[in-house]
């Protein structure tokens, strides 16, 4: 005997939200009402949700970080018992959830999405106040939290129907997927909507229940994915959100009952996470799937075409700020062109627009916050110190978190400006003498997420993809923007555990693996 | 508001058509005027290699990609590892001749031979579109194209724009190529067809220009932040060309810039200091679905807005098509670009005839390769002006429609060719561009060169 063959989804074949078409004049003008739609509701509640109960607070604030006396969201604060009730109920919940067919849980998914699909612009100009998303990138979010919801909706029904086995004569052997238990789902901020999405539709879709601690930064962006879910039919007791600051998630990752914990953000909170899972696993080890950061290098080969690296480069350095894990931190450049790179690259951060998110055509918004910003000028003054800073944008703007785009470069090879992640706009460009000597430099560290490549060589593509430990390389290319079923996303190394979001193997992590034999020989008959 | 009438609108059977029997007419004549074996195509030399790459999509993809990195090679050794290195990834080996050249390329003698033939292939290329690399450069073949009874305009190629000193630059070149055609072109002998329509005098000089290489800032989801930075020097070389007589001409580019071009262009012939010229004009792309929209757009323009000289319009069938395919389906857009080679054929023959019709508010310039599209154009120009026909200009590119121009300046059309201007490393968009359209499938002039019958090609689309 064989195993079944699969039946066909009743999901028609996954395919990317595609995103808005600002070149045309007539989708633009959608954008200026929607963002006052938006103002006139702020600030907004988020109430800490466990199950059917919603408590409102204010403990603390989102605030817009172009103008940060704009309040956007109001927030309660969960407190620790609040953390254990989650968790409690979650447990209960986790039981009867994992039992729902996949097909159920999936259209759970999928009606979260059509929800998200109807306020595309309400919540892309959330993300313009909340987090300073420019409308561009506020817009793709937005879509990628959709991909994940299709995406992983058609994932859970493939993994539900388990994995063939070899079948003999006498046996009935099945290998099933079943939801872990608890989820704890902690996220960042600068994906507010997607990277939560990602996270807790996965464990959702295996057949977890959920506990969300997002980032204190973005909690109204997390909360919409709570109505979204909600909206779609997943049940109140399997998911929860406990808005609030890092001891409500440390909590939240200590209880011995969570059996998993999917975290995305920094390496030292990553760090501290593994270590927690491991101190506080009772009955069973918690599993630990953490994407952190990068410090993501750039090659560029002798024979590059520079007209497509510098705006490529740019784009990957510069936009939102830098603030994300797959930013540009680094071009290793072939010699023979470095001079004219660098001088081009130098006009380009020139003529770049710093200003507020909600403005088309500004190309850095500002950083998420006062601390970030002084992070970014702590590194800016070491560059300064230690090495040439060779251009930086002006920034006009009076209020708000501005950092100024800045390319450096002759910095020395321990220069913590090349080594640490700063998660804000500045670029660093080295001198290689050839691209064998550009990958010693990406393999001597110890972050792994992605890589560029800019040659036209195919053996140099060749070799190139060969060595390199990162995660996701993108030849010739920018390298940020990972699409979901196109570009799997996730580091080797310090920068990440697990396997790749958005990709075929993701849920994988999510659940427990039962393999059953059962004797079908009774008196020698074959029942 | 001109009516634009959709494309495919229903015209008589074309037996009874006038203007199919005119076209007729007129396309033999032309046909017949082609110079001398030339297949009403490409001329011997390149045609076998461009008729391998047509019959060979994965070869075409090679030699392309070569031709696009030649320049950036250091060495000959450099450029033979490029070429071997592309033609290794062929999934079924290259062709004989090729694998020759490959055998040879184990040593380092072998790879310089073969790098020195290399480049010399790709220069030879390269001279066929390119007339020069700088104004003064171009000038004796601008001056043989105009005593063959062929205007020119002028085209600097340029790497992209993307620093300030770069769009300061590239605007220096045009003003340089103004002066210099415009110091150097009065001593021109007469050309009466050439210098003269109906509208009145015709510039002997003729520049191009790209929006995106006037400015840094050019961003599809805000036109208005390139347009205001492209602005400054649009006007000067605006000014530089009134001042001179020079006829300067906006090129179109991809979709993503086109709302910033054209707001741009109509903005800046509106103000006062150039409503009495200089003589200037656009681009419309007839592969563009919305086209038709386009060109009520400009229209509406041309008749609240009076100028000195009338807006020339460029008709063209666009050199972005697969550029727009690939960035719709990679974004899930409805593809902005017409699929079916006959239904742009058509469109391109809607707009002709809506353009013609709306002279002399406007000049128009008909450029295509296509000898259906040309003759169409001639044809209803007659059928429609049959007292005081010829209020037209036919365009051709430099390398690509030489043979074509040569027949239509025998039959005493106006024709110009458009003539790129710059370096190796600066043309090779431009050139790569160009081979892709000439080698694709569905291409006039690879159906022209591989012997199609005058009946086939004239037929309507």
């Amino acid at each position: 005997m064989t195993a079944t063959t699969p039946r066909p989804s009743s999901l028609p074949p996954f395919a990317n939200e595609p995103i808005l078409e600002l070149r045309r004049a007539s989708v633009r003008a959608g954008l200026e009402d929607a963002l006052a739609a938006v103002d006139r509701e702020l600030p907004l509640p988020v109430p800490v949700r466990i199950g059917g109960e919603a408590r409102r607070a204010s403990d603390f604030t989102s605030t817009d970080p172009g103008t940060p006396e704009r309040v956007v969201a109001q927030c309660a604060a969960a407190t620790a018992a609040e953390v254990h009730e989650a968790v409690s109920l979650a447990a209960r919940a986790a039981s009867a959830w994992r039992l729902v067919p996949a097909e159920e849980r999936a259209a759970c998914l999928v009606r979260a999405a059509a929800w998200m699909r109807e306020r595309r612009l309400e919540l892309a100009a959330l993300e313009v106040r909340e987090c300073a998303k420019p409308w561009v990138e506020a817009d793709a979010d937005v879509c990628e939290a959709i991909d994940f919801l299709e995406y992983y909706a058609r994932g859970a029904i493939e993994l539900g129907r388990g994995r063939p086995l070899l079948q003999v004569p006498g046996e009935r052997n099945e290998l099933a997927y079943r939801g872990r238990g608890v989820a704890a789902v902690i996220s960042p901020w600068n994906f507010p909507l997607a990277i939560p999405c990602g996270m807790t539709s996965a464990a959702l879709a295996a057949g977890n229940a959920v506990v969300l601690k997002p980032a204190e930064q973005s909690p109204l962006m997390a909360s919409r994915l709570i109505d979204a879910l909600r909206a779609g039919g997943v049940p109140e007791d399997a998911l929860a959100i406990l808005p609030g600051a890092g001891e409500a998630g440390e909590t939240l990752v200590r209880d011995p009952r969570v059996h998993l914990i999917a975290f995305t953000g920094s390496l030292p909170v990553g760090r501290s996470i593994v270590r927690a899972a491991a101190e506080t696993s009772e009955h069973h080890f918690k599993a630990v799937i953490a994407e952190l950061g990068g410090k993501n290098c750039v090659i560029v080969d002798g024979d590059a075409d520079l007209d497509d690296v510098v705006p490529a480069v740019i784009g990957s350095a510069f936009n939102y700020a830098g603030q994300k894990c797959s930013a540009a931190a680094r071009v290793l450049v072939h010699e023979a062109i470095a001079d004219q790179l660098l001088e081009r690259l130098a006009g380009a951060v020139r003529a770049l627009l710093v200003g507020q998110a909600q403005t088309l055509g500004v190309d850095v918004p500002p950083v998420i916050e006062r601390e970030a910003a002084e992070r970014v000028a702590r590194y800016v003054g070491i560059a300064r110190e230690t090495g040439t800073i060779v251009a930086q944008a002006d920034v006009e703007e009076r209020e708000g978190w501005f950092a100024p785009p800045t390319l450096a470069t002759d910095l020395p090879d321990d220069s913590p400006v090349l080594g640490e992640e700063i998660f804000g706009p500045v670029l660093a460009v080295q001198r290689v003498r050839d691209v064998d000597h550009a990958c010693d430099l990406v393999d001597s560290l110890s972050f792994a997420l992605t890589g560029g490549l800019f040659t036209r060589d195919p053996a140099v593509v060749r070799r190139v993809r060969e060595r390199t430990p990162v995660g996701n390389l993108y030849v010739n290319r920018g390298i940020t923007g990972a699409m979901v079923a196109r570009q799997p996303f996730g580091g080797n190394r310090l920068s990440g555990t697990g396997l790749k979001a958005g990709g075929p193997d993701y849920l994988l992590q999510f659940v427990s693996q039962h393999a059953v034999s059962e004797n079908t020989m009774r008196h020698g008959l074959v029942v | 508001m001109a009516t634009v009438p959709e494309t495919g609108d229903p015209r008589p059977p074309e037996a009874a058509d006038p203007v199919e029997r005119e076209l007729r007419a007129v396309g033999e004549s032309l046909a017949a005027a082609f110079p001398h074996g030339s297949r009403l195509g490409l001329r011997a030399l390149d045609e076998r290699a461009m008729e391998l790459a047509t019959s060979d999509q994965e070869l075409r993809a090679a030699l392309f990609r070569f031709v696009d990195v030649a320049p950036a090679c250091r060495s000959l050794d450099d450029l033979a590892r490029h070429l071997t290195g592309f033609l290794a990834e062929l999934p079924e080996g290259p062709p004989p001749p090729i694998s020759a050249a490959m055998r040879v390329s184990g040593s380092r003698a072998g790879r310089a031979a073969l790098g020195a033939a290399a480049a010399g292939g790709v220069r030879h290329l390269a001279h066929r579109f390119i007339v020069g690399e700088s104004p003064r450069g171009a000038l004796p073949t601008l001056r043989r194209l105009w005593d063959a009874g062929v205007a020119s305009s002028v085209d600097l190629l340029g790497e992209a724009t993307v620093t300030q000193a770069e769009a300061d630059r590239y605007a220096e070149r045009c003003l340089e190529a103004v002066r210099v055609l415009a110091a150097e072109t009065p001593a021109w002998p007469p050309r009466p067809l050439l210098e003269a329509d109906g509208a009145g005098p015709l510039p002997r000089t003729n520049v191009c220009v790209k929006i995106s290489a006037l400015t840094p800032l050019l961003r599809p989801d805000a036109p208005e932040r390139g347009q205001r930075d492209a602005a400054a020097r649009l006007r000067s070389l605006l000014r530089e060309a009134r001042d001179r007589g020079a006829h300067l001409h906006i090129d179109m580019e991809s979709l993503d810039s086109r709302e910033a071009v054209l707001a741009l262009v109509l903005q800046l012939l509106g103000e006062e200091e150039f409503r009495e010229g200089p003589s200037s004009g656009l681009v419309l792309q007839a592969y563009l679905r919305d086209s038709p929209q386009t060109l009520d757009q400009v229209l509406g323009w041309v008749r609240s807005v009076p100028r000195g000289s009338p807006l020339t319009v460029r008709l063209v069938k666009g050199a972005y098509w697969d550029h727009e395919l690939v960035e719709a389906r990679q974004h899930g857009w409805d593809v902005p670009v017409f699929q079916d080679k006959s239904e742009c054929d058509r469109n391109y023959e809607a707009l002709t005839r809506v353009l013609l019709d709306a002279r002399p508010a406007v000049r128009v310039a008909i450029a295509s390769h296509n000898l259906r599209s040309v003759a169409h154009a001639i044809a209803y120009d007659r059928v429609t002006r049959p007292d005081d026909p010829g209020d037209l200009e036919l365009q051709v590119l430099r390398g690509l429609g030489d043979d074509l121009a040569t027949a239509l300046a025998a039959r005493e059309y106006r024709v110009r060719a458009y003539c790129p201007v710059g370096d190796l490393v600066a043309g090779m968009a431009y050139l790569v561009r160009r081979l892709l359209e000439n080698t694709s499938n569905d291409s006039f002039l690879s159906a022209q060169a591989s012997g199609a019958p005058l009946e086939e090609l004239l037929a309507a689309p």
